[in-house]
């Protein structure tokens, strides 16, 4: 029993360490581009619903808002990264949110039938972090989607930013019918 | 080569044991060995063994002669064998892909693919699966994924010759060496930069490969194209909304020049009537989904059945269903053809939560009934016209009940059944004798935002939907029956989830498979439950049967992906359960 039990304590320090760990050190891990934010973190999080440039626009998933639009600054951004929208399609990202945290100043309880979805993938602290100052930094206030902005994203790999290419009058291949 | 030939000589010699046996009952003309041909097509059913095309035969049917396994035993169903397949990776808006493909066999052979468009050849002989090659079509996912409005989807492949011929997401048509897997040659069909994609299997009629496209939340206009299997050229391309000048165009009002993204795909493989030479096809919702204001009229041919000239692809008749549809109903669902009280009827169960029937010949309605429990946005289809009772001829843009109608002046609309439809894709079945048809049933309500789209919102690659759903509704699922002699409801079997699979009917049993992980078969009279099997995983595509080495097996492909888990989710809470997979089951007794 002893031989069992003395793991299972280390095993609880360790957790014990990383939870008494600063934030930084969570942040191990995610890119971080001077400032800039993650577009990783974006890619993961919310590319799904406010598309690649983060325009959002109606869809299947609903009406993601246009980030490019955002009035919010970093750390509003990072509170509804972190506890979503309430009443809307928008996601908490948080582990724990409106539970163990408070949001908005509610828990579950509060929220009746304006709760927002839980996040598929939470988010750690760091990476709420990075992907809000990605969003403030490299979508807020940005007019139309660019060739650049669009390789910067998906890389030269792929025809996905061809159409982009084209819009600024280069000779992109088209497809013959 | 030589082991291709030796492979080749002991398949020739298993087809004469089969015959001399009696188990097929073939004249040696049609044999197996030799490639596929039109004459094997037109003479699918007669391969009992066999599964040689997408919908198991030219007419949709999707049922099996094979009587093996049957309602005595099949509670001794098993899993024979499995096998993982790949094809989940990421790409554009998608977080990873799934399985809808319906497994295609000749001779022990078979051939799936996965979401992303590779094709796997599986000898299936002795009582396992083993892999003899995969061609992997090296997707662009990101140019293709972007542009997918429900997931990283294939729905299988086709016969030709020596040739199996696949689609991509990112629109190509490929025709792949069915000996050594390699591509023998490709073309690019459809166009994910006007955000066209491809997911249905092909259809060949007499050499050439039918394709349908995608793409209708993104501003297409949808059509239908033939490709000649020989030449590799393209023979012809119908567009699903009439060009200026062609019947059809007045249905498109108003000042936004909506016909030019006007929708109309046809993502769903369809129907072929060769006493006709008539391909039946369905084409999908107009554009922008739910904003009907900003394409006054009726919208044709979106949402309709199509029949085309299979030599000319000259459209010959249409019906429609949903004019200026403000709800998502596409009628893209496969037209099975069949024979009922004197009539050469054509069958379609439409996302509209209405089974119908027209007269194959001539396009003319015949009946209409709601095969879901709840219809809310109209009142029903009136039998005289086949039009919902509310449609008004004069009326540009149609309000049907405006209360579950996403408009201007009702922001925020609950319908029923839900955008996703009473049916979606997953095709149904049909068993001749009995002369039931089984339809995989999304029981469901959703709510729909309604945003009004102008022409500034007309961009490539980008959603053009004039709003989106919400899933605050639970959704459930039932495989509902129809009598087809009576065109009335003959039974429905209840499911905790969805039905997002399709159906396989044999003489006395219907399988199916439900994205909880269960995979069933039931009394093909009563819809009894008989026998069922937990994946574990999702499933999202349509069982399939065959023969090899004389014994039967049931097989199906494993892994949710489609809209479902990405769009839908919240009406099924349970399925966040499910994980990513991708897994072939065959089954036996």
């Amino acid at each position: 029993m002893r031989k069992l039990v003395m793991p299972a304590l280390l095993a609880g320090l360790a957790l014990a360490g990383l939870a008494l760990a600063s934030p930084a050190a969570w942040a191990q891990g995610v890119r971080s581009g001077g400032g800039e934010g993650d577009l990783a973190v974006f890619k993961k999080a919310c590319s799904g619903c406010h598309k690649w440039h983060g325009g959002g626009g109606g869809g299947y998933g609903g009406e993601a808002l246009s980030l490019r639009k955002t009035q919010l600054d970093k750390d509003q951004i990072a509170e509804v990264v972190r506890c979503g929208r309430p009443g809307t399609g928008m996601p908490y990202h948080l582990r724990g949110a409106y539970d163990s945290v408070k949001c908005y100043d509610s828990l579950k309880a509060d929220m009746a039938g304006n709760m927002p979805p839980e996040t598929a993938v939470f988010l750690r602290p760091a990476e709420i972090d990075a992907v809000a100052g990605y969003v403030a930094t490299q979508l807020k206030g940005k007019g139309e989607p660019t060739f650049e902005e669009c390789t910067a994203f998906f890389g030269t790999t792929s025809r996905a930013c061809d159409v982009y290419r084209k819009k600024e009058g280069s000779d992109a291949p088209t497809v013959s019918h | 080569m030589t082991t291709s030939r030796t492979a080749r000589r002991i398949l020739a010699a298993t087809s004469l044991a089969a015959l001399a046996a009696g188990a097929l009952s073939l004249p040696p003309a049609l044999a197996a060995e030799g490639g596929v041909t039109q004459e094997r097509l037109l003479n699918a059913d007669k391969e009992e063994g066999n599964w040689i095309q997408h919908h198991k035969n030219f007419a949709g049917h999707r049922f099996s002669t094979l009587t093996q396994i049957n309602k005595d035993n099949v509670k001794g169903l098993k899993v024979a064998w499995t096998m993982a397949l790949g094809g989940i990776e990421s790409g554009g808006i998608w977080s990873h892909g799934g399985l809808e493909g319906t497994p295609i066999v000749e001779n022990g052979m078979m051939f799936v693919t996965d979401g992303w468009g590779s094709v796997y050849k599986i000898d299936t002989r002795g009582g396992e699966g083993k892999l003899l090659w995969k061609m992997d079509p090296k997707t662009d996912r990101e140019w293709a994924g972007a542009v997918a409005c429900c997931g990283v989807n294939n729905r299988g492949v086709a016969l030709w010759g020596d040739l199996v011929v696949s689609h991509t997401l990112d629109g190509r048509l490929i025709a792949t060496n069915k000996e050594t897997g390699q591509v023998a040659w490709q073309r690019q069909v459809a166009d994910p930069d006007k955000g066209e994609t491809i997911t249905g299997a092909p259809l060949i009629v007499k050499g050439m490969a039918i394709s349908g496209v995608g793409g209708a939340e993104y501003g297409i206009r949808g059509w239908i194209a033939a490709t000649d299997l020989k030449t590799e050229k393209e023979v012809w391309r119908t567009h699903t909304i009439p060009g200026k000048g062609e019947p059809g165009y007045e249905t498109w009002k108003g000042n936004n020049n909506a016909a030019v993204s006007g929708g109309g795909s046809t993502w769903v493989t369809g129907t072929y009537d060769p006493d006709t030479d008539t391909i039946v096809w369905g084409t999908g919702n107009p554009g922008p989904d739910w904003d009907n204001a900003y394409r006054p009229g009726d919208n044709l041919y979106t949402d309709s059945t199509l029949a085309l000239d299979a030599t000319t692809g000259k459209i010959k008749w249409h019906f429609q269903h949903t004019p200026n549809d403000p709800y998502d109903y596409d009628s893209v669902s496969e037209n099975l053809l069949v024979d009922a009280g004197g009539r050469k009827l054509a069958i379609e169960a439409d996302r509209n939560g209405h089974a119908y029937a027209v007269d194959r010949t001539n396009g003319q309605f015949v009946w209409a009934t709601p095969f879901v429990k709840k219809v809310t946005w109209t009142k029903g289809i009136n039998p005289d016209t086949g039009k919902p009772f509310e449609y008004d001829p004069n009326k540009d843009v149609q309000r049907y009940n405006p209360a579950a109608t996403p408009s201007a002046e009702n922001k925020t609309a609950d319908f029923c059944p839900g955008n996703m439809g009473g049916k979606n894709w997953p095709p149904t079945a049909y068993n001749p004798n009995l002369q039931y048809w089984y339809i995989p049933v999304i029981e469901s309500c959703n709510r729909v935002t309604h945003e009004a789209m102008t022409q500034a919102n007309l961009k490539p690659r980008e959603f053009f939907t004039g709003g989106g759903p919400t899933n605050p509704f639970r959704i459930t699922g039932s495989v509902t029956a129809i009598d087809v002699k009576t065109g009335k409801v003959a039974g429905k079997h209840e499911t905790q989830f969805p039905l997002l699979g399709g159906m396989l009917a044999t003489p006395d049993l219907v399988f199916t498979g439900e994205p909880g992980g269960g995979v069933m078969a039931l009394d093909a009279r009563s819809l009894e439950k008989l026998w069922e099997f937990r994946t574990g995983s999702g499933v999202n595509a349509p069982p399939m049967t065959f023969t090899v080495d004389g014994k039967q097996y049931v097989a199906i492909l494993v892994g949710l992906g489609g809209a479902w888990d990405k769009w839908f989710i919240d009406s099924t809470p349970e399925l966040k359960n499910i994980q990513t997979g991708s897994m072939l089951y065959v089954f036996a007794l």
